[in-house]
């Protein structure tokens, strides 16, 4: 019992840090029907920037833990933005179908060769911000860090929904996302807010790389997988449903811990694509995907 | 107030709009009437900057907005009321109202002037969404997702107003409502075009009408006048092309 308790503690943080990725897949896709397949990559260079800060790799730390997440969530916004323009913009303008397919894909891969130059290709140690005593809890242990997942995980996505409904700005987003050549027509600057959403994409995503770094190694190739499992889970939550990939990354994190422990670490990467699979041929929309309300 | 010169525009290679030159003056009501795909919408969507020009020129006041984006366009007052009324359907009526003012709420836009004033004054215009104002456009009946498109684009304030086949799908008594608002609003000296496949309900409130043809101006005049040109009276009462 203990041990089905740890496993599915561990799973949810392992599953929000999906969900945060997931998020940003949603947030481009809402507004452009684009995704940046690099969104991997922007995790790990926003956690490689953050070791660089907050770390002792380069004669640091130059900042403490708290500290440096602001300026690595610029650094991810201004990514972004370089996402978007080099990779996306040009692929809208042509009106090419999947342009940004190939280019996200290539750009990807180019972030991740400029940090293992810059990075090397060794995974380096992250320093906790936090005790790395764990926690007991009902007999399960849990890392202070893991809550910190959690939370930091939730409070990024609510902080963003908040925005989307209180603010003239997040309505516009809204409004870009549901009939874009309609929302021209309020004087909404459609492009800028397809830039902005790159730029939100990244940015989360350098969050969650930040969060991640002190559980998980750190490293130039550490993203690729993150990426990938993100991008089934916002497949199986529903490309438009923020409920959708919370569900969906918590579960393909407990499915992934559970079939690590009873099964074998070497299969853990199965449940999560069988999941897949079976949610792509029974609902296709994922398991909380809407379709739109349209009257004639 | 808005003067459209030899406008042609095209979807693709296919041309649609072969020169179509007309004016809107300061408080005029003018409509623009024609059969089924004779270029109405495309005339619309080429002054709000949905669709790029290929050739000829826009002008509002002493502004040529020729190929400018939507949004700039909007943002120098011009507002439409698009085909196929395009409310936001997962955001509420008061939301979609204000989004049709966020130009006015946001840096670099036009006048604020009193938004809150504005959104309640459209509320009183169309009373049917005031009971409404907090559902989802989404899940409003056709009719009221007509009203709404129309007040949201009275939100910008507009220095010129586009409407597009208000009374398209609308219950008759609903049109009859939708005419009366067009008839008040004008009373107030906005300044429209407006687009309707009921002829004669629409010249009735014009000022100035033209009848399109096939991507050109066929006929054009004083309201009055078309509404007794035979030519006209026999398209659109026989369907058939004069
Ligand atoms: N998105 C589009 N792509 C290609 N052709 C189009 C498109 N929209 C309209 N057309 C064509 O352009 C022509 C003019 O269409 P438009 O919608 O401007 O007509 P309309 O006068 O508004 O007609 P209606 O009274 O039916 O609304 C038609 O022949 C139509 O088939
Ligand atoms: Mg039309």
């Amino acid at each position: 019992m203990a041990i089905l308790l740890q496993l599915l503690l561990s799973g949810i943080a392992l599953g929000m840090i999906y969900a945060v990725i997931a998020f940003g897949y949603q947030s481009t896709f809402a507004t452009s029907g684009t995704l940046n397949f690099g969104q991997g990559e922007a995790l790990m260079l926003g956690a490689l920037v953050g070791l660089s800060l907050a770390g002792t790799i380069s004669g640091g730390p130059y900042l403490n833990y708290w500290v440096m997440i602001p300026p690595v969530l610029i650094f991810g916004a201004l990514q972004g933005i370089v996402v978007e323009r080099v990779a996306v913009r040009p692929a809208i303008k042509t009106r090419s179908e999947f342009g940004w397919i190939m280019s996200t894909i290539a750009l990807g891969i180019i972030f991740r060769n400029v940090a293992e130059n810059v990075w090397g290709r060794d995974d380096l140690p992250f320093p906790s911000p936090l005790p790395t005593e764990p926690l007991h809890f009902l007999g399960a242990s849990v890392l202070p860090m893991e809550l910190l997942v959690v939370v930091g995980a939730l409070l990024m996505m609510v902080g963003v929904e908040v925005f989307n409904r209180r603010s003239i700005y997040g309505k516009a987003v809204v409004a870009t996302a549901s009939d874009r050549d309609a929302a021209g027509l309020m004087g909404i600057n459609t492009s800028l807010v397809i830039t902005f959403s790159y730029a939100l994409s990244s940015m989360t995503a350098a969050f969650a790389g930040v969060l991640i770094a002190p559980v998980t190694l750190t490293g130039a190739s550490m993203g690729t997988a993150l990426g990938l499992k993100a991008f089934a889970v916002a497949i199986i939550g529903g490309l438009n449903s923020g409920l959708g990939v919370v569900v969906g990354g918590i579960l393909l994190g407990v499915a992934e811990t559970t079939t690590g422990f009873y099964v074998s670490t070497g299969y853990k990467d199965v449940p999560g694509l069988v999941l897949l699979l079976l949610v792509l041929s029974v609902k296709p929309s994922g398991l909380f995907g809407k379709t739109t309300i349209k009257k004639v | 107030m808005l003067q459209v010169d030899n406008l042609t525009a095209a979807y693709g290679q296919v041309s649609v709009l072969h020169g179509i030159s007309l004016k809107v003056q300061k408080g005029q009501v003018v409509t623009l009437i024609g059969s089924n795909g004779a270029g109405k919408t495309t005339t619309m969507r080429a002054i709000s900057g949905m669709l790029a020009p290929t050739a000829g020129s826009i002008r509002l006041g002493d502004q040529d907005i020729t190929g400018l984006p939507a949004h700039r366009i909007s943002r120098l007052g011009v507002a439409h009321s698009p085909e196929g009324r395009r409310v936001f359907p997962t955001q509420s009526v008061r939301d979609n109202l204000l989004l049709g003012a966020f130009s006015r709420l946001t840096f670099g836009g036009r006048k604020r002037g009193d938004v809150e004033g504005d959104l309640e004054r459209s509320l009183d215009l169309f009373p049917r969404l005031r009971e409404r104002r907090d559902q989802l456009a989404g899940t409003l009946s056709g009719g009221e997702q007509q009203m709404l498109a129309m007040a949201r684009a009275l939100m910008l304030q507009p220095d010129v107003l586009l409407l597009d086949e208000p009374s398209m799908g609308l219950a008759p008594i609903l049109v009859e409502e939708v005419f009366a608002i067009i008839r008040r609003l004008k009373e107030t000296g906005i300044t429209m075009l407006l687009v309707e496949q009921f002829a004669g309900a629409a010249l009735a409130v014009a000022d100035y009408g033209y009848v399109m043809e096939n991507g050109r101006i066929s006929v054009e005049g004083p309201a009055l006048q078309l509404q007794n040109d035979p030519k006209v009276r026999a398209a659109y009462l026989g369907g058939g092309h004069a």
